[in-house]
């Protein structure tokens, strides 16, 4: 548990921060007034001086996609993400290189992640995100009539909602993400970008204005950063007046301090932090096979996006003996450090990780560690899980009589759960749903994901738009 | 050649030990972080932390936990003698850094809540026999003491609210005692306030953190008294930081002008439960003074490497190595950051000194952090 200190320069960076423009309804505001710090890494990044006043339009000014309909807003946005796939990409290249020294991922993370984001935006997942959401996708584009069992007349309308969306700093593909589906709901937006990632966002925003500056779509979209929390611009902006509803990602204090704003009229659609998790039955110790298919599988769900993700698998509960799963903790171990995003040299695992593992590895009658402590991953068996959160690429194995048994380590904060053997998965179901699990995945596949489902136990699309209701009387009044 | 061990070291102890009441392992645990081997601690009987840490004391290993409110408190094994060097490097520091004297027979008002622990215990002893006038020691059990058993009861109910096993009359029932606790807390308050005023001819020695501090000098201002009212000799000593304490930014005047109080009786140091050396402020150059049994070793702020040390001030992470502990390794790394001069200070002392600028680096990154990934920490409320 000592560790190894040498004599090293200090490091002092002088290099001028990295600019980061903002985005206003088209416009690129670009200048260096601000000076922020990214979370993380500490890397300095300079803003423009943020003006309020250009982000709230009055209400009486009607949303500019109201009247464009939908398979146009498609067109647009495949568009876009034509050019964003492009192999070339000026804006996207400089926001790469930019993320790349922001980010705690590496950068062919990065790179994969915002170049693969631009596949979402096919317009065949469009169209099939926006039927999986809306019962009847004709309510975006116009007031969709309806006469309930007693004759009384309606006209519904999913109508744009005026939204503000703050940002996830660990997924550099979640901006075109948000700009997409706030386009398809035609909504009024502005985005606040996360000091772990202030490019992305306005990276592909620009790319859509070098198609058309005037699109009804760029004329929608606002993307500025200011640090989570501060009241001199929250208290001013998150009002009902101004936004329908936040629609924020994740957790920690940017979303503790986004609840005293919650009232009346300003509505949250928060997408809460997550834990992933594994559930591997005895099935896998019927062969060798068996056990390095199931170790195999499982490791890709933990290494995924370097582990930062909460699709990431972080425990992995196992029908197992504590031998047993020493075997296939050595496989998973084995896979879990193989370098597949060509990293290199990984940065060093955090002083306090390090120091909990190592103590692990000490008492070896209830732990058993496999890997090294060098970044590229590890593996922790025990009978108990871990208090602490599992990073880095790091899995604990918990061994447990039954997978029944691990339900009550499912809870509320439980995202994906990846099975194996697969068949289980109808078996487990619904108890993981009561338990608070939102995703049941086979082994391996937590990370790609069926286009258009729930996402955090909610269609997301359906809670964003404003449901308005026009009610035209009964057909034959009495 | 390893030398340091992060601050976290002490709580590197799985907390189900603590929770499933694996006394064994717990005590096997203490073995990693001791320099004496812990095999002679008897767990027989042991029923909850509390009297394990009474079987680690009949074995001679006296631990200390630090009071974290929630989170798992670090436990810190120390030797006999290093209770005894504490208790008298204490005394000295505090005559080294100010004008207080041994034998000033001064009225103690202390205030706020203290962790019971074996350390605090014996420096507080000395410091009270050096500096109190014995006939005016307030009633036992006015001060709210926080066993390190309380600490794990709560550990445990925010553990089984967070896994929602957590009853419903649990919540109820730990909130009722909340309430009472906090009523005994302002009770605290008033009493101490009642003593200070009664005590207000007398010269008094004030010994609690800024926070409470704080607290205490407002009320007795709502009381209508003032610096006039008290001796221009009171003395205080101050431990610690702010440790996020919501006071205005004026409050060191404050407490200042409401008891008369005056740079020479003023006391201030650094320290960290990890080491067990004061580190004196001085009046003269207002710096935090290194003794020579201390050897500050500055880090890079993830703590991997020594920066170089040339003349003139560096500024990382703090680690110490103590060469005055015994009964645990000396060298630590803490989560503070400190700008320290090997060079004399204006005040004359050639020994290295600290500026009073600490900072834990926790406080510095800020709350800016936004992520979709979690625990289910962020869904367990009011236990925080």
């Amino acid at each position: 548990m000592n560790k190894q200190i040498s004599i090293a320069a200090a490091n002092s960076s002088d290099s001028p921060p990295d600019a980061a423009p903002f985005f206003i309804r088209g416009m690129l505001v670009e200048g260096a007034d601000d000076i922020h710090r990214s979370r993380d890494l500490g890397v300095s990044f300079a803003t423009p001086k943020l003006d309020l006043n250009a982000l709230v339009r009055p209400r009486t000014e009607l949303p500019p996609l109201l009247n464009v309909p939908l398979a146009e807003i498609i067109d647009f946005l495949a568009e876009a993400g034509e050019q964003l796939g492009r192999k070339s990409n000026v804006h996207v290249d400089a926001c790469i290189e930019h993320m790349a020294k922001v980010s705690l991922q590496p950068r062919t993370a990065v790179e994969y992640m915002v170049k693969s984001a631009a596949e979402y935006l096919d317009p065949k997942s469009l169209r099939e995100v926006v039927e999986q959401n809306f019962p009847n996708p004709e309510a975006l584009d116009g007031w969709v009539p309806h006469t309930d069992h007693q004759g009384r007349r309606s006209f519904i309308r999913a109508y744009p909602p005026r939204l503000i969306h703050v940002l996830p700093g660990n997924a550099p593909g979640q901006g075109i993400r948000s700009i997409a589906q706030s386009a398809l709901v035609k909504a009024v937006n502005v985005f606040k970008m996360a000091s772990a990632d202030p490019f992305s966002t306005v990276a592909f925003l620009r790319t859509m204005a070098d198609i058309d500056p005037e699109h009804p779509v760029v004329k929608s979209m606002s993307a500025v950063y200011w640090p989570g929390g501060a009241e001199q611009v929250e208290r001013v902006l998150y009002r009902p007046q101004y936004f329908d509803k936040l629609v924020a990602w994740g957790g920690g204090d940017a979303i503790t301090n986004v609840m005293k704003y919650i009232g009346p009229g300003f509505q949250l659609i928060s997408f809460d932090p997550k834990t992933s998790i594994s559930m591997v039955g005895k099935e896998a110790f019927a062969s060798d096979e068996a056990m390095a298919e199931a170790a195999t599988l499982n490791a890709a769900d933990v290494a995924m996006a370097n582990q930062e993700a909460c699709v990431c698998s972080r425990f992995t509960f196992i029908e197992a003996t504590p031998e047993q799963a020493d075997r296939y903790c050595q496989i998973l171990a084995q896979q879990i450090r193989i370098d597949r995003m060509g990293e290199g040299a990984p940065r060093p695992l955090e002083m306090d990780l390090r120091e909990q593992i190592e103590t692990l590895r000490l008492l070896d009658d209830d732990f058993a560690v496999f890997g090294e402590l060098d970044g590229r991953g590890i593996a922790i068996r025990s009978d108990e899980p871990v208090d602490f959160h599992p990073l880095r690429k790091t899995s604990n194995v918990v061994c447990v009589p039954s997978l029944e048994a691990a339900f009550k380590h499912v809870n509320v904060a439980t995202q994906t759960v990846g099975v194996y053997p697969f068949e289980r998965m109808t078996d487990l179901r619904d108890y993981l749903a009561s338990c608070g699990a939102q995703r049941v995945v086979r082994l391996g596949e937590a990370g790609p994901s069926a286009i258009g489902n729930p996402h955090d136990a909610m269609y997301p699309l359906h809670r964003f738009v404003h449901w308005m209701a026009n009610e035209d009387g009964c057909e034959d009044p009495r | 050649m390893p030398l340091l061990l992060p601050h976290t070291a002490y709580k590197s102890y799985p907390e189900s030990f603590l929770t499933g009441k694996r006394w064994d392992r717990l005590t096997k645990w203490l073995g990693t972080v001791s320099t004496q081997p812990t095999d002679n601690i008897s767990v027989e009987g042991v029923e909850d932390v509390d009297s394990w840490i009474r079987a680690c004391e009949a074995a001679g290993h006296y631990v200390s936990c630090t009071s974290g409110t929630t989170g798992k408190p670090a436990m810190l094994p120390a030797a006999k003698a290093d209770l005894e060097f504490a208790a008298q490097e204490g005394v000295e520091a505090v005559q080294w850094g100010s004008g207080i004297r041994v034998g000033d027979d001064r009225t103690l008002i202390s205030f706020g809540a203290i962790a019971q622990s074996p350390r605090n215990a014996a420096t507080g002893m000395a410091l009270v026999g050096a500096f109190a006038d014995f006939a005016k020691l307030a009633a036992p059990g006015d001060g709210p003491s926080i066993t390190v058993g309380s600490i794990t009861r709560m550990i445990e109910l925010r553990k089984t609210i967070g896994d929602g096993t957590a009853r419903p009359e649990e919540i109820a029932e730990f909130e009722r005692e909340s309430a009472v606790r906090q009523e005994a807390l302002d009770a605290t308050l008033e009493k101490a306030v009642d003593r200070i005023i009664a005590h207000r001819g007398d010269k008094l020695l004030i010994m609690a953190m800024w926070g409470p501090l704080y607290q205490l000098a407002e009320a007795v201002r709502g009381r209508g008294y003032s610096a006039k009212d008290f001796s221009p000799e009171n003395a205080t000593f101050l431990g610690g930081g702010l440790k996020r304490a919501k006071v205005p930014e004026n409050y060191r005047e404050i407490i200042f002008e409401t008891f008369n109080l005056s740079p020479r009786f003023t006391y201030q140091m650094y320290g960290m439960q990890e080491t067990q050396t004061s580190m004196p402020r001085c009046n003269e150059g207002g710096r935090y003074h290194i003794p020579a049994w201390m050897v500050c070793l500055p880090l890079d702020k993830e703590g991997d490497n020594l920066l170089p040390c040339g003349p003139g001030p560096v500024v990382g992470r703090a680690a110490f190595f103590d060469l005055s502990i015994k009964g645990r390794w000396g060298g630590v790394i803490s989560g503070d950051r400190i700008e320290v001069d090997f060079g004399p200070c204006a005040c004359g002392s050639p020994s290295p000194s600290i500026r009073d600028d600490i900072t834990r680096y926790a406080d510095l990154d800020g709350d800016d952090k936004i992520a979709c990934s979690g625990t289910v920490d962020a869904y367990v409320r009011g236990l925080t």
